[in-house]
């Protein structure tokens, strides 16, 4: 369960603030597929990099199962960072001189997991996402844009996140490979009991998501 | 590992051009370490030498093998009988050959020189009391006046073994012994009984054979210089200062720890040749590094925010970067290090009939090129390293 009390993120702009993220609150419960969802400017790109623990909030509590994780840390806040999330981004942004493999092991060798081991569940996270055979050692440039985003979902699965941040996980995509993306995240969020939380302008996306929360200029409108 | 590799050849011309910088930086340490390493051996070998013994030359001589005046037998005398003086060994020295002016060349080694000594003497070297012989004996008390040993220089130069007849200034003798390589001036002498080298000697000089001839000068006074060893107990200093002060109108005295202190100047010349090549190649891979790391951060900014993001340290990037940059150095380093042997195994090569080496290639020596190499990168990539670990992970990424 991932409860969101009363967030803020104000930046300073020369002699302004800029809220970004205007207290906000609520709860997402753990394996299901949510979006949110707003226009350009609505602050969802800040609300994910704060439910990412990439970024530390001005104010407010983000509490994963009965964790504040806006105190930890830097050390701490990179050990959660690596253990509890995974990212899909809308670039993919795979390692471009990894293979598709590698770059699944990646996130394991951050973890200490050994050659073997990383080796195994990569090909195995692969499979669970449709890449097997001779892709599964073609570097990134050498894949199509579903396929990328594939390898990406199977990154962000590689340490068994207790969810995983989606932005704009169809963007750059047709209509088409993203339906087959979206269906294979709320698949995942199923079988592997992760929390997917997509953060999207993509209606589509947020009409077959379970919850889905709105954004405007910084609040939450409607959840 | 293998990605490092790959991020190295991912701009490989700019990676060959830094490559190529530390390796014309390594390149020139090693070859002038390996030059200095073979001076200094040189250098040490004098010192081992001249700290053993009190040496006596004629004043005005310029100290070592080139007597223009020489030692009376008396004062050599004389010289024993002061306090503390242990053993007085005549030495008469000269060119195996009259110096061709016409011919000459810059040598690293001492040219071929004849050490004429009083084989029936006492005195030894306290330093250097024996030569390690490649074949045949050393000369001793029974040896006669044609018997000589030479320096493993003169025995491939003039291709000699044991048995051998060398002729020298005209006059014919039988080889006994050749001298195990010592790296050091003995390799260019011949070392004969005092009296055919002071007969020599006074061929060589018109004015010593007019002298001669006329009764005026008697061959035992013919001493280009001598050795003096202190007894046991004694100081060596105070040895020569009695020495200088009893006889110093006539004669030049080198004491053992003036003489030290005096190669020790010039070995720390020679060091601090290394040392500026060394700071050299320092300067030139360090920046080459340094330039490529900076534009290596920059344009991976993205994906190092993309390993922060999914659970890279800021020590595993600085790592990573830190690693890359030592593997350019050390890389550029092999090479360089590489070159600078082959090219002092060639020249060696080719002045080795001559027995005059200029390079000593050793492996502790390359070993700390290697190293040096690498610890050379590292520094370099430290900087840029911390820089990238440093990084904002949603400014790196620009998509949060």
């Amino acid at each position: 369960m991932i409860k969101i009390n009363n967030l803020s993120k104000t930046f300073k702009s020369g002699d302004h603030e800029v809220k970004a993220v205007n207290q906000i609150s609520f709860e997402i419960p753990d394996g299901i597929f949510c979006a949110i969802v707003g226009k350009s400017g609505s602050g969802k790109s800040t609300l994910l990099s704060l439910l990412g623990a990439l970024d530390r909030p001005s104010s407010g509590s983000i509490e994963v199962d009965g964790k504040n994780i806006e105190k930890l840390s830097d050390m701490r806040l990179i050990k959660y960072r690596r253990d509890s999330i995974g990212f899909v981004f809308q670039n993919y942004n795979l390692i471009p001189n990894l293979s598709a493999t590698e770059n699944v092991m990646l996130p394991m060798e951050f973890k200490g997991i050994s050659v073997q081991e990383r080796r195994t569940r990569a090909e195995k996270l692969l499979g669970q996402v449709g890449i097997s055979g001779i892709k599964l050692e073609r570097r990134p440039g050498k894949l199509s844009g579903g396929e990328q985003q594939r390898v990406s979902i199977a990154r962000a699965l590689a340490n068994n996140p207790k969810f995983i941040l989606a932005d704009e996980p169809t963007g750059n995509l047709d209509s088409n490979t993203g339906k087959v993306i979206i269906e294979l995240l709320k698949k995942l969020a199923k079988t592997a009991n992760t929390t997917v939380i997509a953060v999207t302008h993509d209606d589509s996306i947020s009409k077959s998501a379970e919850k889905t929360f709105t954004l405007k200029d910084g609040k939450l409108i409607s959840k | 590992m293998t990605e490092i590799f790959r991020n190295m050849w991912r701009r490989k011309f700019r990676t060959l051009l830094t490559i190529f910088g530390i390796v014309i930086g390594i390149f020139a340490f090693t070859v002038m370490g390996s030059m200095a390493l073979k001076l200094n051996k040189m250098i040490d070998g004098g010192k081992k030498y001249v700290t053993g013994q009190i040496t006596v030359s004629p004043k005005g001589s310029s100290g070592y093998g080139t007597a223009t005046g020489t030692l009376p037998i008396d004062t050599l005398n004389k010289i024993s009988q002061i306090d503390g003086v242990d053993q007085v060994g005549a030495l008469a020295s000269l060119l195996v050959e009259e110096p061709d002016l016409d011919n000459a060349s810059i040598s690293m080694s001492e040219p071929p020189s004849i050490y004429g000594a009083d084989n029936k003497s006492k005195f030894k070297n306290r330093n250097w009391e024996t030569m390690t012989m490649k074949s045949g004996k050393m000369l001793d008390d029974k040896s006669a006046d044609d018997e000589i040993v030479i320096g493993i220089n003169i025995a491939t130069d003039k291709k000699l073994s044991v048995g051998d007849t060398y002729k020298i200034r005209g006059r014919d003798f039988k080889v006994v012994g050749i001298i195990e390589k010592t790296m050091t001036g003995p390799d260019s002498y011949v070392f004969m009984s005092i009296t055919p080298a002071r007969e020599m000697l006074i061929e060589s000089n018109p004015f010593m054979k007019s002298l001669y001839a006329s009764g005026k000068l008697k061959i035992e006074d013919v001493n280009s210089m001598a050795g003096v060893t202190w007894k046991d107990g004694a100081d060596s200093e105070k040895v020569s200062a009695a020495i200088k002060d009893q006889f110093g109108k006539d004669v030049t005295v080198m004491s053992p720890v003036k003489m030290g202190e005096l190669i020790d100047k010039a070995s720390a010349t020679m060091n601090a040749i290394i040392l500026g090549s060394a700071l050299l190649a320092l300067i030139v891979g360090l920046f080459s590094i340094v330039n490529t790391m900076v534009m290596s951060v920059s344009e991976r900014t993205k994906e190092i925010g993309i390993k922060k993001a999914i659970g890279a340290s800021p020590s595993s990037i600085a790592f990573e970067y830190t690693l890359e940059a030592g593997i350019i150095g050390l890389v550029g380093g092999a090479i360089g290090m590489g070159v600078g042997v082959l090219v002092a195994n060639v020249i060696n090569a080719k002045m080795a009939d001559k027995g005059a080496e200029i390079f000593l290639i050793e492996p502790n020596f390359l070993i700390g090129v290697l190293i040096f190499s690498f610890v050379v990168g590292i520094i370099a990539g430290v900087i840029p390293a911390i820089r990238a670990s440093k990084l904002n992970v949603v400014d790196a990424v620009r998509e949060l």
